[in-house]
């Protein structure tokens, strides 16, 4: 539940405009270079320990962070790597760059395929099948001699420090390039759905097995090629050090620390703790890993979004609103955009025909025998009183659930047969009686999550410029949804459903407990659905009085049976519908 | 007499994983929270038992109520400092516990390492067996038995017919149900969460007289518990130890019969295909 703010919501603003980041990457180009030159062998090995830190916390955090995916076995991709360098070398005489390169395509390919199996469990299941997977790696390497077993292997690495420190950086840079892709592009935006909220993200028409697929498979690159790099350089590889559960505790405190999905948090926070770590405790490596325990309680105690949460107050390094223009492009005419493809083929068929259609829970008739038709722009309101059937006779339509007889007809192609999710994708939407917004992103988000569905970007980021105008939102149009108010918050779920531009629009109750303000302006939005592209609506609403003039005609629904069906000025007149709705004058 | 040998090994196998799984299984049934410090419980009482027998010279048995009430008062003062404030929040509780206990975790293997080193020791204790028709019973896998049936005689009979345990099930149902017949919820989680730790204390003192224990054990213990209360089903008290029972025959055999190595991976790549194939737990499932 998000707290009653005013219905102004927050505006997202930027200070420091490309300063900071401008700077930050300065200060690690000089970093980078000046390390190697002027550092003694200690320096640059640290340095080197510090980079791969940098790399295991951006790895960690594009499946962490983005899609919300906490992994507590992400050392197996780094284990997995170094041995596969490790066996091309020894048993293949493949020269170590190549094979540290082989070794992240294993990862990738590995991760490819458990990936989809892996990613079928959610939240602590998924945490703690990584755990498992990493021990089951290590136990089959100890067994399996062909790699050296359990005593280990010598390998016959030689580099120079600044050689490693050189090609850390450059997998570092890759890997944080690859955290910037994911801040700014659609495909990002895709994976933080899946963190915000997973089903109604698929809803909305994510590929959601797909993106967690290929966002895992690139966060397991990233640890195979350091681990075969660090194997090489350490000359030697063994399963407790592979496969060391404490690289996972330490990437996982890093990125924490720093701010879990966040772009910089985890070079802050990698950088810094290293840094801590190795000037004050060195000599109590016990006590720095209890530290750390400390730390991750810490952190997600008292301070959830990390230290870059700190200097974002601040109003520096914020994260900038995915694909979003600098300012909201100016609306194109409606009548161009939404109609463009759906005006042509236009048929006298109604939009939407239910026939003797019937819903049974048990013995108990919820709808019983209902026939209507819907045609091209009209807006229907179902009303009735409570338990007549209106929500199930929406989701009959919307097919959630079985009927026991009937059929429903769109276009004149019969659906009854078809599944909720083949329904959305002709063109049938709907909201829910609770919406279910993605609350930690900005408007512009959601809308061009929806928007997104099966449009090129630049056509996505256009539509949704017009959707946001055309509901209204437009002075918040960079608000984070949590900050909305209720009213202003229906007004984004029908942004969202308008933006995957629907035939027909279900409307379950989306005024209800809403202020009169608020309902007039949803109202609004609805007398206007006909004229953006939906060809359709129908609503299901308690308060007769906020749809009476909205509507072209209402249905009456009393235990289930249609006593009703006609222009409003009728209906509302109508002796039955009277006696239904006020017991009998006598 | 082999198989019923090896039968007879699982069972007592299975015995001790009662005994590692039902404190876990409380923890979650009433806080939803899985315990990943819960490991690091069992191995400091371990390792503090084996301290205490070694230069105390108490025995085993005086250990076990000293180790129950010092996990209840760490349990009863960590509760309310770092779980009850990531309480109600959903799904995200969930999460946000692990990450804290994966934290503590830490921290407790750590101060177990500091304090008792890095070696794998054990407490003789009860070394007679029992030769019953040609098999053969250990002493002390016979009273870790007993105890691990004790306590689950009573947390199941002590959840059903107390006033505390009604308020422990009532609150793991619906907080707000709970908090609207008047039951404090706040108070209940810390007593559930201190019981949990005490028994999983109790656990290690009993542990370390049939099996070798490090510091370093904490996290195979963690996850040996989570695979017996997933297959039993999340919260279910019999279904744990079912699934104990089974793991412990199923493991015994396998060790039996493909080694030592396979044995001790099983568990893990039975809690993958478990969470897999019947995330509801077998019980419930079949």
């Amino acid at each position: 539940m998000s707290a009653p703010h005013s219905s102004r919501g927050s505006v997202v603003r930027h200070k420091g405009g490309k300063l900071a980041p401008l700077l930050a990457c300065v200060l690690f180009t000089l970093a980078a270079i000046g390390i190697p030159a002027f550092g003694s062998a200690y320096t640059i090995q640290l340095a080197t320990d510090i980079v791969q830190a940098i790399v295991l916390a951006y790895a960690w955090n594009l499946l962490g962070g983005y899609t919300g995916y906490i992994s507590f076995g992400h050392v197996s991709f780094f284990g997995i790597g170094a041995y596969t360098m490790a066996m091309l070398v020894l048993h293949a005489s493949i020269p170590w760059y190549i094979a540290v390169f082989c070794g992240g395509a294993v990862a990738v390919l590995v991760a490819a395929l458990v990936g989809p199996i892996m990613l079928r469990l959610r939240g602590i299941l998924f945490a703690l099948g990584m755990l498992g997977l990493a021990r089951i790696l290590e136990t089959l390497f100890t067994d399996w001699t062909y790699p050296g077993g359990a005593a280990g292997t010598v390998l016959a690495g030689t580099l120079t420090p600044v050689a490693v420190y050189a090609l850390m950086v450059l997998i570092a840079v890759t890997a944080f390039a690859t955290n910037f892709f994911f801040m700014r592009s659609g495909f990002g935006l895709d994976a933080m759905s899946i963190r915000e909220d997973e089903d109604a993200a698929t809803a909305l028409g994510v590929s959601t097995t797909k993106v967690k697929t290929i966002v895992f498979a690139i966060s397991a690159l990233f640890p195979a090629l350091a681990g075969g790099l660090t194997a090489w350089n350490r000359s030697f590889i063994d399963p407790p050090s592979a496969f060391d559960p404490t690289i996972d505790l330490l990437t996982i405190v890093f990125v924490l620390f720093g701010g879990i999905g966040s772009l910089w948090g985890p070079l802050v926070g990698a950088s810094f703790l290293m840094l801590v770590g190795e000037l004050l405790l060195v000599r109590l490596p016990t006590l720095k890993l209890a530290l750390y325990g400390v730390i991750v309680i810490a952190i997600v105690l008292l301070l959830p979004g990390g230290i870059i949460s700190l200097v974002n107050r601040a109003g520096w390094l914020k994260r900038k609103p995915v694909l979003a223009p600098p300012h909201l492009p100016g609306g194109a005419d409606p009548q161009t955009q939404g109609q463009d493809s759906k005006a042509a083929g236009h048929d006298e068929r109604p939009v939407l025909e239910l026939r003797n259609l019937s819903v049974r829970f048990g013995g108990h008739v919820a709808v019983d025998n209902v026939s209507f038709e819907v045609d091209t722009g009209e807006i229907l309101c179902i009303i009735g009183a409570n338990g007549a059937g209106k929500t199930t006779l929406f989701n009959a339509i919307a097919g959630a659930v079985p009927l026991a007889q009937g059929c429903v007809r769109l276009h004149g192609r019969d659906i009854t047969a078809l599944p909720l999710s083949r329904r959305v994708h002709l063109g049938i939407a709907r909201t829910f009686q609770i919406p279910r917004l993605l609350v930690d992103l900005t408007v512009w988000e959601n809308v061009l999550l929806a928007a997104r569905h099966g449009r090129q970007s630049h056509r996505a980021v256009e539509h949704t410029a017009w959707v946001i105008q055309a509901v209204g939102l437009e002075e918040l149009w960079l608000a984070q949804a949590a900050t909305l108010s209720p009213g202003r918050q229906r007004e984004l779920e029908l942004a969202r459903v308008l933006a995957a531009q629907p035939d027909i629009v279900l409307l379950d109750e989306v005024m209800a407990g809403m202020t009169g303000d608020e309902r007039e302006r949803v109202r609004q939005v609805i007398r206007q659905l006909p004229q953006l592209g939906v060809r359709a609506v129908i609503c299901v609403e308690h308060v007769i009085s906020a749809v009476a003039d909205l509507s072209n005609r209402m249905l009456v629904l009393d235990f289930g049976h249609k006593i009703a069906h006609d222009v409003p000025d009728k209906v509302l007149n109508d002796p039955a519908v009277v006696k239904a709705y006020l017991g009998d004058v006598a | 007499m082999t198989a019923i040998q090896v039968f007879v090994n699982g069972i007592l196998l299975g015995g001790t994983y009662v005994l590692i799984a039902q404190s876990l299984n409380l923890i979650f049934g009433v806080m939803k929270v899985v315990n990943l410090a819960h490991g690091g419980f069992i191995v400091i009482a371990g390792l503090f038992t084996f301290w205490a027998v070694n230069r105390l010279g108490i025995p085993p048995l005086v250990a076990l109520p000293i180790v129950f009430i010092g996990g209840a008062i760490l349990g009863a003062l960590l509760e309310p400092l770092i779980i009850e404030p990531l309480m109600g929040r959903g799904k995200q509780s969930e999460l946000l516990s692990l990450i804290v206990t994966f934290g503590l975790n830490y921290v407790l293997t750590q101060i177990a390492l500091f304090s008792f080193g890095t070696d794998y020791v054990s407490v003789p204790y009860l070394q007679q067996t029992f030769n019953i028709g040609g098999v053969i019973i250990s002493g002390a896998l016979l009273l870790t038995g007993v105890f691990a049936g004790a306590i689950t005689l009573l947390l199941y009979f002590g959840l059903k017919y107390t006033y505390v345990g009604k308020s422990l099930l009532a609150a793991s149902q619906s907080t707000i149900g709970a908090q609207s017949c008047g039951i404090n919820v706040v108070r209940v989680r810390a007593i559930a969460f201190a019981i949990g730790v005490a028994l999983a204390a109790v656990a290690g003192a009993l542990l370390i007289i049939v099996q070798p224990m490090s510091a370093s054990s904490s996290d195979n213990l963690t996850i040996l518990a989570f695979v017996v209360i997933a297959l039993g089903g999340l919260g279910s008290y019999k279904g744990a130890t079912v699934a104990a029972f089974l793991l412990g025959v199923v493991q015994a055999a396998v060790g039996y019969l493909l080694g030592g190595n396979i044995e001790s991976v099983l568990p893990f790549v039975l809690l993958i295909l478990i969470m897999l194939m019947w995330p509801r737990g077998i019980q419930r499932s079949t």
